[in-house]
């Protein structure tokens, strides 16, 4: 039997067939039957959707493990909110996301326009197909699979070890570095994100086809619409690498987070072109489509880079059978966008424009386009090759002796380039040309000066790494550019934004004043991001790691160059304590602490049995005292019985009983200070407090000579599926962040590593400000100047 | 038109260089492992399974103990502890002359790591000849946290 889930899936797949079909009839015939039918099943289609992602989100929701998706990231005593983000949490989940957020620009689609013009229409047929495609993708590994399909169950059904009606009692769980509330926002950012990057690219496909104009105006909203939501999941993503994973900075060029930067790059790119493009019809006529279709590829490109295990990144958490599929839809797109490109530009060739000299808006911007087209080459270069090395050569390289110098030195010199055009764009004044071909050309000397500055070691590659010997020539001509270098630029950028800024400021009209403040504020924020990445990166201050003996709590240890931790108190608790332990049961730690609260009273624990004593009390009865231990102490229990209780070390159980202080056994000749008296049918086989997320929490002071600079809690996080750290992040006004990283208890001693890292708000800043800066263009429906 | 076409060969141009160069570069400088070896922070390791086989016959032969790495390509920590912990000149010694190593793929030798539970990179787990497990080294250490380690397992595994 098909799942329901599943069948919801192809009715929207045969929905969106007579969708197609309608718009394709119309492009000959009017058929009036079939013109009917379009919009009301592209609406359907999404609807369907919408549904059978409910359907999922409530079989996360009620922990459903009929269905393998469910069972592999979820479990039962996972709080409600990571049951809902389980749902994303693989590619199974996130493919239906896609393809939903893919059907819901459709049905925007089909509303705002009612498919009256050709471009519309024809803008539709691509994303139905996209979405199509999208569906296969996602039932040939579907959510709704059935655990009962997962190959191991079935092995073990045939031999007869399972039901054939097998639910598993309790999930898999979600991943121990998942259990957090970045792991909430980021995916589902990011896969808006790629899905809205579809309708852009079908107008622009359409427009490269057939000349369609309009196709910019079309997109326009859900490119700013998906560069607003890439943007922000990629910095979710650096956030919560800082915050989480305990990188100690946000960037660090993995493949993954590298990937998604690509296509980031040359939707910003398209923006560009876009702006100029609106203007004037001639201008960027190839660039502005291929850059909106590349995106679009480029989109593709990372969904298999996130999904596969073949960029070994840290972020392989499933492994793909549907990657074929991908680059199948990629050599396609890739393909169709090349065809559609050069055959433009064999037609745009005859168009003989006026040579005005190299100096003007357009080239500048396409100086620009050229400088983000090689960041994203340098980018998509360096995760791509040694994959492809691997594949061909069975070799494994590293694109340099550390992942990141690779990126950052090939990137930096074009982005001290992008920040000069940048500076000179945004404030050109074709009336003052030479003057400001002039302050270009100082710009451009004092940052040529400035990368042979000589300081302490503040270098695009850090001199006292032990890589730096092993880098090639190259490697170290660049890498010996003192960082400085950017700050001209820089500086530049600032200036000529604020000129910018000042302008539109005095404008009247209140649109283009929304806007203009709206571009200024992006662009600000691209200065503050580059300052707070470049600062953090190059000052972060790192400790050696220290074991601090936790007898020592209380005092304060010194950890080297002046530096010092105070260890205030440890604890350890269990993640799902606070959401889903059953009524009723106590921690054995809590019953110690406020013996008051529960003496006479009926009290339930649970835990793991740690010892096992069994005395005959009087004739034809047996006393068992067992050791139960719940992660947070040890509690003796008795229970009486006509025979010896069968109960053994390790065994899990769930207690109940009453409890009473000071008992005196003549039997074991012992006072237990505190005991549970329980009978064997309130013996539950099974722990209720699944310590499956046990969390060890250190709270810490730290201190520079004998002044506190900073105090906080950093978390370890412990599970079956894997570990993760949570730092102690301490940020303060002058964006000095102390931030330490706590690896775990071990042998009674926590090991800590601290770290001074400066200028992280800066990027924060500038992230707000990319947001801030791009709602307000968005807020401002501008209407095309050449009509 | 013709500044755009001139600016676009010679960036293409650029690119093309920057590609070639880079690929090669890699090639001969980055090659961390090939078919039998890995070469992590200039330590020459026997690789993946077969390695391992290969190394526990060496280490009967010449009564020597296996330390076994665990890296990943992305491990933030990895890259350093190679070339801090397991480079350090005296942990570095000890390890070349009087260890047999073999190191572990996560992202590729993942059955092994299953065998041996381990979930994460770096970690280190020291054997004896006869694959009997002494020591479990987890996470990024310091040099001087597993020097003596490495010092003693050496000592126990020469004196039986």
């Amino acid at each position: 039997m098909i799942p329901l889930g599943d069948t919801l899936l192809y009715a929207s797949l045969a929905v969106s067939v007579i969708a197609i079909v309608g718009l394709l009839a119309r492009e000959f015939k009017d058929i009036e039957l079939l013109n009917k039918l379009i919009t009301p099943t592209i609406m359907l289609g999404a609807g369907l959707l919408t549904v059978s992602y409910l359907l999922l989100t409530y079989y996360f929701v009620y922990s459903d493990f009929t269905y393998d998706y469910v069972w592999q990231y979820s479990s039962a005593d996972l709080p409600l909110i990571y049951k809902i983000s389980g749902t994303w949490a693989g590619q199974q989940g996130t493919y239906l996301l896609w393809v939903l957020i893919v059907y819901l620009s459709a049905a925007w689609l089909a509303w705002t326009t009612g498919h009256k013009t050709a471009l519309s229409r024809r803008t539709q047929i691509i994303t139905l197909v996209t979405g199509i495609f999208l569906i296969i993708i996602t039932l040939v590994q579907s959510p709704f699979k059935l655990i009962i399909q997962r190959p191991e169950v079935v092995d073990m059904i045939a031999k007869g070890t399972l039901p054939l009606d097998f639910v598993p009692a309790e999930g898999n769980g979600l991943n121990a570095l998942l259990v957090n509330f970045w792991m909430t926002v980021h995916p589902p950012l990011m896969f808006i994100g790629y899905a809205t990057m579809t309708i852009p690219f079908a107008a622009a496909i359409v427009y490269l086809l057939t000349k369609e104009d309009g196709w910019e105006e079309l997109g326009r909203q859900w490119a700013r619409f998906t560069w607003l939501f890439l943007g922000m999941g990629i910095a979710v993503g650096g956030v919560w690498a800082y915050l989480v994973l305990g990188w100690g900075g946000f960037w660090a060029w993995d493949p993954v987070e590298t990937a998604s930067f690509i296509p980031w790059l040359t939707l910003t790119a398209f923006l560009h072109a876009a702006a100029l493009h609106r203007k004037n019809k001639t201008t960027f006529a190839i660039a502005a489509p291929i850059l909106a279709a590349v995106s679009f590829i480029l989109v593709l490109y990372a969904a298999i880079v996130v999904r596969s295990g073949l960029f070994n990144s840290v972020h392989a958490f499933g492994d793909s059978s549907t990657g074929t599929l991908l680059l199948v839809f990629i050599g396609i797109t890739t393909l169709v966008s090349i065809v559609l490109g050069l055959r433009r530009y064999f037609e745009e060739t005859d168009i003989v424009e006026e040579d005005r000299g190299f100096w003007n808006k357009t080239n500048i911007f396409y100086v620009t386009l050229l400088l983000f087209v090689v960041l994203t080459f340098i980018s998509l270069w360096g995760i791509s090759f040694p994959a492809f090395i691997q594949l061909t050569q069975g070799l494994k390289v590293g694109v340099a002796s550390d992942t990141k110098n690779f990126f950052n030195i090939w990137s930096y010199p074009f982005t001290i380039i992008l920040l000069l055009a940048l500076g000179f764009c945004l404030n050109y004044n074709e009336k003052q040309k030479e003057e400001q071909k002039k302050t270009l050309f100082i710009v451009i000397g004092l940052s040529i000066i400035t990368m042979f500055l000589r300081t302490e070691n503040f270098y695009v590659l850090d001199h006292t790494s032990p890589f730096w010997v092993r880098e090639p020539a190259i490697y170290k001509m660049i890498g010996n550019i003192s960082v400085i270098s950017i700050f001209p630029s820089m500086i530049y950028a600032a200036w000529s934004t604020i000129q910018r800024l000042t302008d539109y400021l005095h404008i009247k009209s209140i649109r283009p004043k929304i806007k203009g403040i709206g571009i200024a504020i992006v662009h600000f924020g691209i200065v503050f991001i580059l300052l707070g990445a470049i600062i953090s990166s190059n000052f972060t201050q790192s400790m050696e790691t220290v074991n601090i003996p936790l007898v020592s709590k209380g005092e304060l240890v010194g950890i080297g160059n002046g530096y010092g931790i105070k260890i205030i108190d440890f604890s350890t608790r269990s993640l799902s304590e606070t959401a889903n332990i059953p009524k009723g049961v106590a921690r054995i730690s809590e019953i110690f602490n406020n013996p008051e609260n529960y003496v006479s009273t009926d009290v339930k624990i649970s835990g793991k049995v740690k010892n096992v004593s069994i005395v005959l009390s009087s004739p034809g009865t047996y006393t068992t005292y067992i050791l139960m231990d719940d992660g947070t102490e040890n509690l003796w229990v008795a229970a009486q019985a006509n025979e010896p209780l069968n109960y053994q070390e390790g065994m899990e159980f769930t207690i109940g009983g009453f409890l009473m202080t000071n008992f005196r056994s003549n039997s074991t000749n012992t006072t237990y200070p505190l005991i549970l008296f329980s009978t064997p049918e309130q013996i539950i086989q099974g722990t209720a407090a699944a310590g499956k997320y046990q969390v060890q929490s250190v709270q810490l002071e730290v201190y520079q000579g004998n002044s506190k600079i900073g105090s906080g809690v950093a978390e370890y996080l412990n599970s079956e599926s894997g570990s993760g750290t949570f730092p102690l992040v301490d940020s303060s006004i002058t964006g000095t962040d102390i931030y330490v990283i706590f690896q775990g208890l071990g042998g009674g001693t926590v090991p800590l590593s601290l770290k001074i890292i400066p200028a992280v708000n800066f990027a924060w800043i500038g992230i707000v400000l990319f947001a801030l800066g791009i709602i307000l263009i968005m807020a401002v429906r501008s209407k095309p100047k050449n009509e | 038109m013709r500044t755009k076409k001139l600016v676009s060969i010679i960036v293409l141009v650029l690119i093309l260089i920057f590609a070639y160069f880079s690929y090669n570069t890699a090639l001969s400088n980055f090659t961390l492992s090939d078919k039998t070896s890995s070469y992590l922070g200039g330590i020459k390791f026997h690789r993946a399974a077969a390695g391992l086989e290969e190394g526990f016959q060496i280490a009967q032969q010449e009564n020597k103990p296996v330390m076994m790495y665990f890296w990943a390509i992305w491990c933030q920590y990895c890259a350093r502890f190679q070339t801090d912990t397991l480079g350090n000149t005296q942990v570095k010694k000890i390890l070349e002359e009087d260890y047999v190593l073999v190191a572990m793929d996560l992202d590729v030798d993942r059955e092994v790591a299953q065998q041996y539970g381990v979930s994460y990179p770096p970690y280190l787990v020291f054997m004896d000849q006869n694959g009997k497990v002494l020591q479990r080294v987890p996470g990024a250490v310091e040099a001087d946290y597993l020097l003596p380690i490495v010092t003693k397992i050496r000592d126990d595994v020469r004196r039986k």
